[in-house]
């Protein structure tokens, strides 16, 4: 072996060992175990797909997964609409742009136990704002548990994240940046009006930075459960149980290993598809 | 040229109030918890601007006696600054390797760090909480440094390597001229010019170590080795009473990731674009 490439190995070992370590061990390890009974107190075994027929009859998980497909779908278009409506809006240099860019990143960089917190506290029905709000503006004998209440748990969660595209818009926001100025006054010169030069020309060159900024919104349904944790909990009931939090509960709570790897598997796998569907509508990597 | 001014005023409405809703939702709910950090239980159920009984610190005081805040702090600079140094060191070293030498591994190898963005971490919740137990690393800081180091290899890995690329090969050959070695190369030529890519994936690796959440509940227990959003937790169950202090304690975790953003934000937003981007 040359010195240069025993450096090579060296230089990349560290790397490969950690990554393999917590990684590759954790995938073969959540595949492998997904086909087997194994909870905290009896041995290991195989049982095929029972684990994957027992997480599909259960209303527990077809909640989650429901509720899991949902929040991506709501994420791709709604979330991902936001943001790029703010890059549009902000990518004109005004006095505001700066300004409103900083505040809109300030949710992205909390950590999210804080903000599900800072949430939990906006909808308390005791002090918080939105209540006293609502109550302030007219209805006078308003009072909602949002978090709490059946019907209104949901859209408390959902906005938690929604409005929050502040990645979406740096995307969107990178790639306006590099279309030449050209364009546009050519635009103005034709005597297109502002809303025609972002629907007709912006939109469309900002094909990529919007699947890309679509995948990252879906997947990162799949990640969320410290939000949970820390306002609904999945509940009341399981209205807003998601697969995070079903496998975390599975596993911590119940101690069924076995089942909790299965829905990990079932996670992974939705992860995947996202991105196939997502990258087959933008048709990425191609030219615009 | 006369621009027509009609088409353009008509969006600006919309556009305006869009973006104060914006505005007001993203930092809102913040300045009212810091507004409500330092006020009575009683100020805060009654909702008022004022401060009848001027600014409360006590809160900040009750915080620290309630949860063991100050340990968890400890916890959590030890961490982050350990997460922060070893993912920079290790990939910094794999990033070089790879976006200048050709060998045979090279693309699978690349591949393989790029894997980890296609995997969500709650998949990974209990094969690490099996193999850190396994390796004696439960509730043991170490257990949480490994795991942030390598959750932050694809996109520091990606950030590096795109960086290498752009310093120009000349230096390295001129240094090998010159009689210097591999390691020596590496460690006096290359690393200073890649100062800009230290910081962006060091600030996403610094974000990621102190926000943590899951993992830190998963894979600790006690006090002995949780970190700061975990604290908080502990406010939302055990002690949901003192409001104050619960603020308080919000404002706590949030504040150091807030300043090292306004301090850095260029490099975060760099970090953020060049991190969802991939491979």
């Amino acid at each position: 072996m040359t010195i240069k490439k025993r450096w090579i190995v060296i230089f990349l070992f560290p790397g490969i060992l950690l990554f393999s370590f917590v990684y590759l061990a954790s995938i073969v390890n959540v595949f492998g175990t997904s086909f087997t009974t194994w909870r905290i107190t009896q041995a290991i075994s195989f049982n095929g797909v029972g684990n994957y027929f027992t997480l599909f009859v259960s209303d527990k998980f077809q909640k989650a997964l429901g509720n899991s497909l949902i929040w991506i779908i709501l994420q791709s278009t709604v979330h991902v609409a936001i943001g790029i409506v703010f890059a549009l809006i902000t990518s004109r240099k005004k006095w505001y742009s700066t300004f409103s860019k900083t505040v809109f990143m300030l949710p992205n960089i909390l950590s999210s136990a804080a903000l599900g917190m800072l949430f939990y506290n906006v909808f308390n029905p005791m002090y918080g704002p939105v209540n006293k709000i609502i109550q302030f503006f007219g209805n006078k004998n308003f009072n909602v548990n949002w978090y709490a209440n059946a019907d209104t748990a949901f859209f408390a969660v959902t906005m938690t994240w929604l409005p929050f595209a502040a990645i979406i818009a740096i995307l969107a926001a990178a790639e306006l940046a590099a279309i030449s100025d050209d364009i546009f006054e050519a635009a103005v010169i034709d005597g297109a009006s502002e809303f025609q030069i972002n629907w007709r020309i912006k939109l469309p060159l900002l094909k990529n930075a919007i699947g890309t900024g679509t995948i990252l919104a879906a997947t990162s349904m799949l990640q969320k459960m410290d939000i949970l944790i820390m306002t609904s909990n999945g509940g009341p009931g399981n209205q807003t149980m998601n697969l995070p939090l079903l496998i975390y509960l599975t596993a911590m709570q119940d101690n069924n290993f076995g089942l909790a790897n299965a829905c990990g598997v079932i996670l992974i796998l939705i992860g995947l598809a996202s991105i196939g569907i997502i990258n087959k509508i933008y048709r990425m990597n191609e030219t615009v | 040229m006369k621009t027509k001014k009609s088409p353009a005023s008509l969006l600006l409405i919309p556009a305006g109030i869009f973006l104060v809703l914006i505005i007001l939702i993203s930092i809102g709910p913040f300045l009212w918890v810091l507004l409500s950090s330092v006020k009575t239980n009683r100020e805060i159920l009654t909702f008022s601007f004022r401060f009848t009984n001027g600014v409360h610190w006590q809160n900040y005081v009750n915080a620290f006696k309630i949860a063991p805040i100050v340990r968890y702090f400890q916890n959590s600079v030890f961490i982050t600054i350990m997460g922060v140094l070893l993912n920079l060191t290790v990939m910094s070293m794999a990033a070089y390797v790879l976006s200048r030498f050709s060998f045979r591994l090279r693309n699978f190898i690349r591949a393989f760090f790029a894997m980890g963005l296609l995997i969500p971490g709650a998949a990974l919740l209990l094969p690490l909480y099996t193999s850190i137990k396994a390796v004696g690393l439960y509730n043991n800081v170490w257990g949480l440094i490994v795991v942030y180091t390598a959750f932050g290899i694809p996109v520091s890995v990606f950030i590096m390597s795109s960086y290498f690329l752009t310093i120009p090969k000349e230096m390295e050959e001129s240094a090998y001229i010159d009689g210097a070695g591999f390691l020596k190369t590496f460690a006096i030529i290359i690393l200073p010019l890649a100062r800009p890519a230290f910081a962006t994936a060091g600030i996403m690796q610094f974000l990621l170590c102190w926000n943590e959440f899951q993992f830190a509940l998963t894979l600790t227990t006690g006090h002995d080795a949780r970190t700061l959003p975990v604290a908080l937790y502990y406010f939302k169950s055990a002690f949901a009473s003192d409001y104050g202090a619960m603020f308080a304690a919000i404002v706590l975790v949030s504040l150091p990731s807030i300043i090292v953003y306004s301090l850095l934000q260029k490099q975060v937003v760099s970090g953020l674009a060049a991190g969802s981007v991939k491979g």
